[in-house]
């Protein structure tokens, strides 16, 4: 049995889903998140990118290579009443 | 064999033996002096300032050692708090005909009581010896950092660091 | 829509440094943060700091960062708390969550000021409740007044790893080990010393292979590594614990300058991927420059002359100072106590965590 665990803790990507995407083509950051979509969710990659580096410096995908990954708006988790202006009991 | 500081976490005999801040055997026999166990080039200097004596020089360069002159040094302890890195001690080392006193900065809780016997811990954190707590000093300068006397035996002064009641 | 001068997004010592000087030779600055309280990591560093005298060395952390504040409230510096930066468009507006409601601010100038993100490790079992971060088990011990856990490991012998083991001996929770896959302790001597003479275990050329447990962590199974960080087999030790701390290094927060297109390079020693920025800490967007660790990992004292050195950058370029000489030449100070705080080895003479 492959060693498993979880890389992505937020869309819950694991170690072997990365590890087939890097198979099938993807060998940057933004494209395994397109892929597979770690780095996707609430926290944007905060926590996984580190990891997938790794994952990818161990296949031979140094990052001093690679862009790093694009950055969307919303950085940080907002709730959608936030956003909207609503109070938070309607 | 000890590796040094760096890997095993406290300084060898040779480290200790070439640190500019750590005094001879026999200076320390004449009088209390400051032993300051900081050998590893680092951006630090305020023990420089906070000595009234100006017993300690780092120098241009805060990547300096602080080299101690025994001469001027008079074993005040002023600079015990103001090292960041709580790596300066004091040894008296004729307290008494058989006794010695080391002084070392203290940041825990519960503090030990005056006359109190303790176990007196080396630099790798292994009780080496008894000891009784001579005093147990703060003021504001010290900026809650306590200044622990251990009245121990001359034999353990240059081993004795820390304490556990 | 607000508009000023001047935007400094995090009020760490990075960004409150900026904002005072900028404030003191006039532009009003508005610091955005999106804590409850200022001072970025400062306000949990209950140890006395290293540096020079005047980055304040031998005060403790938290004293530093009420003494930052006193100043920017003296200059008549903004702090905006609960303002949480989600996005930046190249017009130099930013979009912010302030207290939970929807705003919007253009600036003249943006000193992005975000500090860094704790990196992870992992390793079957790090997702179990009791795997943390150093710097979150710092956060509940000297902030919250919680201890994480009763038995601890730290994996980490950089300074972070050794500091946060201190401060837990302080609030008397059980370290049973510092471990690090390095053949050397990483952090300052001074600090692993205090640590070994309290009688904690530095470990080295140790890994985490697994962590165990049903609900929560129990136990920790370590692994001997060699000099490629391979794992040797057959050289498991376990460890009963119900709490693992990770100080395995920080990764600067570029989110923000990402967003708006600044390029960036990757830098290892540094903390991976960080904008590349110029002698007035300006990145490759005009009126956008950074300061601090997320421009690379290094220390407070570092980060607050960078700061400072971004903050009197933008009063030149705004054309609150006049850009002569007199300028020139206090820029060139801060140059120089920065050098001093590397030993003039450019970016990367000091290394955290
Ligand atoms: C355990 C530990 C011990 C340390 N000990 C020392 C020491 O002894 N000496 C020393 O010199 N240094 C020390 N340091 C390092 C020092 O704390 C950091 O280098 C310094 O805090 C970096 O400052 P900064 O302003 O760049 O970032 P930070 O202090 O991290 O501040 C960044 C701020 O930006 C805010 N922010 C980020 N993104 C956003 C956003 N999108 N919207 C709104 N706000 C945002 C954050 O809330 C935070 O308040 C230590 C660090 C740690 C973790
Ligand atoms: S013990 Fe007193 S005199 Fe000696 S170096 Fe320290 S401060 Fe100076
Ligand atoms: S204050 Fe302490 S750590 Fe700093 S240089 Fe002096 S002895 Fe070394």
């Amino acid at each position: 049995m492959k060693e498993d665990y979880v890389v992505c803790r937020c869309e819950e990507i694991t170690l072997q889903e990365i590890k087939s995407a890097i198979k099938q083509g993807a060998i940057t950051l933004d494209e395994i998140k397109k892929y597979t979509r770690a780095g996707m969710g609430l926290c944007q990659g905060r926590i996984c990118s580190t990891i997938i580096i790794e994952i990818l410096k161990e296949h031979g995908y140094l990052p001093q290579y690679s862009a790093p990954p694009h950055s969307r708006i919303p950085v940080r988790p907002v709730k959608i009443w936030e956003y909207i202006g609503e109070d938070q009991d309607v | 064999m000890d590796k040094g500081i760096k890997y095993d976490g406290y300084l060898s005999e040779k480290e200790l033996a070439g640190a500019p801040g750590v005094p001879s055997i026999d200076q320390l026999n004449v009088k209390p002096l400051a032993v300051i166990e900081c050998i590893e080039p680092i951006p630090c200097n305020p023990c420089e300032r906070a000595c009234p004596f100006s017993a300690i020089t780092i120098g241009d360069s805060i990547w300096n050692l602080p080299v101690l002159d025994a001469n001027k040094c008079k074993g005040c302890g002023a600079c015990i708090p103001s090292c960041p890195g709580l790596a300066i001690f004091v040894v008296d080392m004729n307290y008494s005909s058989t006794s010695a006193l080391v002084k070392i900065p203290y940041e825990y809780f519960p503090l030990p009581k005056e006359g109190m016997e303790v176990d007196c811990l080396n630099r790798k954190g292994e009780a080496v010896t008894k000891g009784r707590i001579h005093s147990v000093k703060t003021t504001a300068t010290f900026d809650k950092t306590y200044i622990i006397g251990i009245e121990v035996n001359k034999k353990f002064a240059m081993e004795v660091r820390n304490i556990r009641m | 829509m607000r508009k000023v001068n001047l935007v400094v997004v995090g009020a760490g010592p990075a960004g409150l440094s900026a904002s005072i000087e900028a404030a003191k030779h006039g532009v009003k600055a508005l610091v955005l943060d999106e804590n409850h309280k200022p001072g970025g990591q400062l306000f949990k560093q209950i140890h006395k700091f290293f540096g020079s005298e005047q980055q304040m060395a031998g005060t403790r952390g938290y004293e530093i960062g009420t003494k930052l504040l006193n100043l920017a409230k003296e200059y008549g510096v903004e702090i905006k708390l609960n303002n949480r930066v989600i996005g930046i468009d190249d017009h130099n507006t930013l979009a912010i969550i302030d207290n939970h409601k929807y705003s919007e601010i253009r600036a003249k100038k943006i000193i992005l000021c975000c500090g860094a993100t704790e990196k992870p490790l992992a390793f079957p079992g790090w997702t179990l409740p009791g795997v943390m971060g150093a710097g979150a088990a710092q956060t509940l011990v000297n902030i919250h007044r919680v201890v994480p856990g009763e038995k601890i490991i730290m994996v980490g012998s950089g300074n972070v790893g050794l500091i946060v083991t201190y401060h837990l001996l302080q609030a008397g929770v059980k370290v049973k080990a510092i471990i690090d896959a390095s053949h050397k302790i990483t952090g300052y001597g001074v600090h692993a010393a205090k640590i070994k003479r309290a009688g904690i275990p530095i470990i080295l050329r140790y890994t985490v292979n697994r962590a165990m447990g049903t609900n929560q962590v129990e136990k920790v199974e370590l692994i001997q590594v060699d000099k490629s960080f391979n794992k040797i087999p057959c050289t498991q030790i376990s460890f009963d614990v119900d709490t693992i701390c990770l100080a395995v290094g920080l990764s600067p927060s570029t989110e923000l300058a990402r967003m708006i297109g600044c390029k960036l390079y990757y830098h290892p020693k540094l903390g991976g991927y960080i904008p590349m920025v110029n002698q007035y800490m300006q990145t490759t967007i005009e009126d956008i420059y950074a300061a601090g660790d997320m421009t690379g990992i290094e220390e407070a004292s570092i980060a607050m002359e960078e700061g400072r050195l971004a903050g009197l950058a933008c009063a030149i370029s705004l054309g609150y100072i006049s850009d002569n000489a007199q300028s020139q030449k206090a820029l060139e100070n801060i140059r120089s106590n920065l050098s001093q705080l590397r030993m003039g080895n450019g970016k990367g003479g000091i290394i955290n965590g």
